[in-house]
């Protein structure tokens, strides 16, 4: 193997498949990157065996060839390299990889790409000339923006606990000419929906890792969003695989194109329809800004006392609007109090909420105001922005209350 | 038991967090003050110096009220996260002396130093000494037989100091002179005897707590139940409770070690949740929740592992501790594995609830059946409505009755 690429490239499709490097293997070859020159291009790929992504960057060939490296000296010291041309080559005698840039030079001990699990790829066509397995099953075109949109406002609320396996996943079900996502932790709920250019080939409903589309969405930052990112399902619905165009081999610290793919949960969903709230009795609506930054205020005194945070909603009388107040205490070191205007329809209500979820939902809503929905102070409350319906926008946070 | 008498410290820091701000601006020395929220935003005192005490100011009163008697009063805005600093310095001195430390509060904790050949008081004058000397805090010190007389010890210290500045009061009660100490002193510096009591004390003639003691003990649990039957050994100045330390407070756990090795995972699982639940009840007797759950394992070769998981929340109830350690026995014990010891335990405790008794509900307490979800809200209903009128105490759920 001989190949040369633009250091920016490489520190860029490291960093992208450095995440899915098992940091704690039985199989050392799982620690390290697979690198493979072919086409012009150069493939990047690594795998905890729960998710998997290809990188290809721009690269030029003169010899194909492959072979693995450790992933975090090879990551370390490509970053530390100033922005040249790096070549590399392979002494294929003994898997040695020697890079040079600059003046710096370095050989490397790797371990057989032959080792190394293989990582399934589709076949577009349009793609470099497949090397790995390719997956068969149905295909989908997603657009870039928006799908990342819909993933950040969805997984903060899915389980980081592990002794709950199903919850680390999120639900992603296509129905129609409707795609949609949810998670749940058990405290809160969140569900985006959004309606499809064209339907998929057929109804269905799977359980993404939350991890998965967490690497799946910094992905995409970096996508080019003109191309939309294919999402194909297998047929065994084991496996999905998420296509991503980048910007391109001619610009500097871009990806041509990014595979990941994850195994998929097996496990049925919670139905979680169950416990939406069906009707509510107060109403508050207030500018989204004003309260996070409140929310975040009471957050400094709450967080040393369970992160409690109590809402005191109350309609305005006859001309005043009403007003929405959040207090915190520390009993240790003080209490605050912030209030806000609030336009609230419906009853009066002190309620009691975790600061944190808060936060995780109002930072992901662009939209100028939100509107809050409650019954008592025992039950959950819902938040969406102003303007999306709970059929596209759903979040359920359930209250901090005495118990039962 | 062995009769071994105990010596007891308590130590209190005087008006804490007035110290504190005194360190940092020492032009508050001997000004009335106080440190605590704003008046107009409800505030409350959180700590007033001891001039400000002259006045009648006094800690959680509201900080309006606070400038009516004392309207020369400077409020200090507490300064965020220095005084558990600050806290944990102190205490570690205290470690320094003994590791029998019970830490009450952030100012205030117990010591054991029986195991000490010195005289308690003069251990007590060191400590004083060495927290000013290092620290430039004054403190106060009870000296007694056991941790009630001792805390009393530091209360009565302190009031007969009244010179407006820091007491640093030390208070001895020599063995034996417990009952003839509490004897003159109000019902109500009893723990235990709150407001309703007191009066209920006062209707019968008793004003002071040798009047307790006075009474007879049937008397007493006729009239207060088991509650009275306590408050008469403590008017007498009798308290056996141990020292509990933070390293035993911290954990929890239960192991088996069985007689024969068990491969039956069947039999595992059981344990296991039999484990859970008595991790569970000890949790629940502290009034306490943990973050997370250990599962212990011996193979039959002695090669011990142990493996730990934290969930989002804080657990306490047997079955959310069965759940983890039975999620932690199948990712860490391969199939068939024989096994010599589990144990199931619990750490990072903290209490179950706040002051106000709240927790994070889970989706999972919701009833997913409209009728039931009815009842479940009028019954929440009538709860709070009761609670509104008689105190938070009026009603409990038949499973928090101990």
């Amino acid at each position: 193997m001989k190949v040369s690429c633009f250091q920016e490239n490489l520190a860029k499709g490291l960093s992208i498949v450095g995440r899915a490097v098992s940091s704690r293997s039985t199989l050392p070859v799982l620690g390290n990157i697979l690198l493979e020159a072919k086409d012009n291009q150069l493939r990047l790929a690594a795998t905890n065996l729960e998710i998997g992504v290809n990188c290809w960057i721009g690269a030029r060939v003169d010899d194909e060839g492959a072979v693995t490296v450790p992933a975090r000296l090879l990551a370390e010291f490509v970053n530390s390299l100033p922005a040249e041309r790096i070549d590399l080559e392979l002494s294929v005698r003994t898997q040695t990889l020697h890079l040079q840039c600059a003046r710096y030079e370095a050989n490397i001990k790797g371990i057989d790409a032959a080792e190394f699990p293989i990582i399934p790829t589709v076949d577009n066509g349009e793609g470099p000339e497949e090397t790995a397995v390719v997956l068969e099953g149905s295909t989908i075109a997603l657009e870039t923006g928006g799908l990342r949109k819909m993933i950040d406002q969805v997984i903060f609320a899915a389980a980081t606990d592990e002794s709950r396996p199903t919850l680390t996943g999120v639900e992603v079900s296509f129905k129609g000419d409707r795609l949609a996502m949810a998670a749940t932790d058990g405290y809160r709920l969140s569900v985006r929906s959004v309606e499809l250019d064209q339907p998929f080939a057929e109804d269905l409903t799977v359980i993404v890792p939350a991890r998965s589309l967490g690497e799946l969405g910094r992905v995409i930052a970096d996508a080019d969003d003109e191309k939309p990112v294919q999402v194909t399902v297998t047929q065994a619905r084991n496996q999905i695989l998420f296509r991503v165009w980048g910007k391109g081999t001619e610009t500097r610290g871009a990806f041509h194109q990014v595979d990941v793919v994850s195994q998929l949960i097996d496990a049925r969903y919670p139905d979680y329809r169950a416990i939406v709230p069906k009707n509510h009795t107060t109403r508050t609506v207030v500018p989204t800004d004003s309260l996070l930054k409140a929310v975040k205020v009471a957050q400094l005194f709450a967080r040393d006392n369970a992160n409690i945070v109590r809402l005191g909603i109350q309609p305005g009388n006859g001309d005043g609007p009403g007003t929405l107040q959040l207090a915190a205490v520390s009993t240790e070191m003080g209490d605050n109090v912030n209030q806000l205007d609030a336009m609230v329809e419906g009853d009066d209500l002190e309620i009691t909420f975790n600061a944190r979820y808060l936060i995780d939902v109002l930072s992901q809503i662009s939209e100028p105001q939100v509107v809050i929905e409650t019954t008592q102070s025992n039950r959950p409350g819902t938040i969406r922005p102003v303007g999306m319906g709970t059929e596209e926008f759903l979040h359920v946070v359930m209250p901090m209350h005495p118990p039962r | 038991m062995s009769a071994q008498l105990r010596k007891i410290l308590h130590f209190d820091l005087d008006a804490f967090f007035c110290a504190v701000e005194e360190q940092h601006n020492p032009a508050l020395r001997g000004l009335p003050f106080a440190v605590g929220g704003r008046p107009d935003q409800r505030g409350v005192v959180a700590s007033c110096s001891y001039a400000a005490r002259m006045t009648g100011v006094h800690s959680a009163m509201p900080m309006s009220q606070a400038l009516r008697l004392c309207p020369e009063l400077v409020i200090v805005d507490s300064r965020m996260g220095n005084y558990g600093a600050v806290s944990r310095q102190v205490m570690a001195i205290l470690h320094e002396l003994t590791p029998l430390v019970e830490q009450l509060s952030i100012d205030e904790a117990f010591l054991d130093v029986t195991g000490r050949a010195e005289d308690p008081l003069s251990l007590a004058r060191s400590l004083q000494n060495r927290v000013r000397e290092e620290l430039g805090l004054p403190a106060s010190l009870g000296v007694a037989t056991n941790k009630l007389v001792a805390k009393i010890a530091t209360d009565v210290g302190k009031a007969a100091v009244r010179s407006g500045d820091y007491p640093r009061s030390i208070q001895v009660v020599p063995p034996g002179e417990e009952a003839a100490f509490l004897a003159p002193l109000p019902v109500d510096a009893l723990w235990g005897v709150g407001p309703k009591t007191a009066e209920r004390l006062a209707a019968l003639n008793i004003h002071t707590i040798g009047d307790i003691a006075a009474a007879s003990a049937a008397e007493m649990a006729e009239r207060f139940g088991k509650n009275g039957r306590d408050l008469h050994r403590r008017a007498q100045g009798i308290d056996d409770r141990e020292i509990v330390t933070e390293r035993e407070a911290k954990s929890i756990s239960q192991e088996t070690t069985f007689v024969a090795d068990v491969a039956d995972g069947e039999v595992l699982r059981r344990v296991v949740a039999e484990q859970a639940g008595q991790v569970a009840r000890r949790l629940g007797r502290e009034k306490m929740a943990a973050r997370t759950v250990t599962l212990k394992l011996r193979w039959p070769d002695f090669t011990t592992i142990t493996r730990q998981m934290t969930g989002e929340q804080p657990v306490a109830s047997g079955e959310e501790i069965t759940r983890l350690a039975l999620q932690l026995l199948t990712d860490n014990r391969p199939t068939h594995q024989p096994v010599r010891l589990i144990g199931v335990g619990v750490s990072g405790l903290g209490p179950a609830e706040d002051g106000m008794g709240v927790r994070q509900m889970s989706i999972w307490d919701l009833p997913t059946d409209p009728a039931q979800q009815a009842k479940a809200d009028r019954l929440n209903d009538a709860v709070q409505a009761l609670r509104k009128r008689f105190g938070e105490d009026a009603v409990r759920r038949g499973s928090e009755m101990g």
